[in-house]
């Protein structure tokens, strides 16, 4: 009787592990496409430039000593910045109390739907 | 020590021919798991890769969408791949559309049909859609709707004058023809006309009534993003009730699709 040769067995064990393990394989590579189209998005979404720019308009502003003149630019800084940055802007100019070192309080308000930013500023 | 010697020698019971079936047989039994379970799940995973992949892509297209909005610039491309389904622009002439109208006391202000730019998953039969800047998804079969992205309408109430500002965005999209897309492609987008009304002392109380496509209705999305986002209310159905406000301010864009 022929004597039973096992030497080469680990040839179908090396099958079924590997076709098991390209099996498993595949179904991680077909969960890891959806990774990696993210992008910094809470960060561009910030309108850092838009607020410094506003910011910076309204401290010009506040210098104007003519009531009704004060009242046009503010009307048009609100307007452009909603028609062109859509936000919310609107600023109030009052006299400091009397004794304090600074002469002017700012406020501006800002909103654009995701920033809403506010400001007291002593000038 | 003798029976011990015997066991080991004795090879009478041992046939190559039923060891040989015996692993074919194992090696086809595996060969027919994997063709029955193993192939029709990676099928499966391939397809919800697809549809999440779509999902994103169609966050991306918001974006750009945003950015010629919101940001004025004026025109935006974006490569991407569409699998196991089409992508379509439905203009804001294609009928049936869905519409918005938007009233105060004293009667309709403006109504508009914003048209879509629609991924149609036929392996997965889910719909995702950009529809007036939101980005909504439903199964192609079933009722209800999601909303992935929202837009961006929004109540102010300034802390200076203490007045209640509304902005409400109507972002259009438009094509000057009927277009399709499988497979990879650009979406080229630009800005074509914008309209800017801002109504100061509204007849309160203003309303905004959205009209589904029968047969593409994602009337439970935009209910749940009114209703729970921005916390107006609905009353009657289908048309929602802005909270008292000092001034409306109505942006409508409208987004040409310049090719897919």
């Amino acid at each position: 009787m022929a004597r039973l040769n096992d030497d080469a067995q680990w040839i179908v064990l090396m099958g079924f592990i590997v076709s098991f393990s390209l099996f498993f394989l595949g179904i991680v590579i077909n969960q890891s496409t959806v990774v990696g189209q993210t992008t910094a998005e809470g960060v561009l979404e910030f309108p850092k430039n838009d607020i410094l720019d506003i910011r910076s308009e309204v401290l010009q502003s506040s210098k104007i000593t003519v009531a009704a003149d004060f009242d046009d630019v503010k009307k048009d800084i609100s307007s452009i910045a909603l028609s062109r940055k859509n936000a919310i802007v609107s600023f109030r100019v009052t006299q400091a109390p009397p004794g304090s070192t600074y002469t002017k309080i700012i406020d501006i308000h800002y909103n654009n739907g995701v920033t809403a930013y506010n400001e007291t500023t002593n000038y | 020590m003798r029976l011990c010697n015997n066991l080991e020698r004795d090879e009478r019971g041992v046939s190559e021919a039923i060891g040989f079936m015996l692993i074919f047989t194992l090696v086809i039994v595996g060969i027919g798991l994997v063709t029955l379970y193993g192939y029709p799940i990676l099928l499966q995973t391939q397809t919800n890769a697809d549809e999440r992949i779509m999902e994103k892509n169609m966050i991306v297209l918001q974006n750009d969408i945003k950015s010629l909005t919101y940001k004025s610039v004026p025109y935006k491309e974006t490569s991407l791949k569409v699998g196991g389904g089409f992508l379509t622009v439905y203009n804001t002439t294609f009928n049936p559309t869905p519409s918005f109208t938007i009233a105060d006391l004293s009667g309709p202000i403006t109504t508009f049909n914003p048209g879509q730019l629609q991924y149609e998953s036929v392996s997965a039969q889910q719909i995702i859609t950009i529809e007036n800047g939101a980005v909504i998804t439903r199964p192609m079969y079933e009722t209800g709707s999601v909303m992935l992205a929202e837009p961006r309408w929004f109540s102010d109430t300034d802390p200076i004058t203490s007045k209640t500002t509304s902005v409400i965005y109507l972002i259009g999209i438009n094509s000057t023809e009927m277009m399709s897309q499988a497979g990879v492609g650009t979406v080229r987008m630009q800005l074509s006309e914008t309209n800017y009304t801002e109504i100061s002392t509204p007849a309160n109380q203003v309303t905004v009534t959205y009209v589904p496509d029968p047969a593409n209705n994602f009337s439970v999305a935009w209910h749940n993003y009114i209703t729970n986002s921005l916390k107006w209310i609905e009353n009657p159905p289908g048309t929602y009730k802005l909270p008292t406000t000092d001034t409306l301010v109505i942006k409508r864009y409208d987004i040409m699709i310049k090719g897919l």
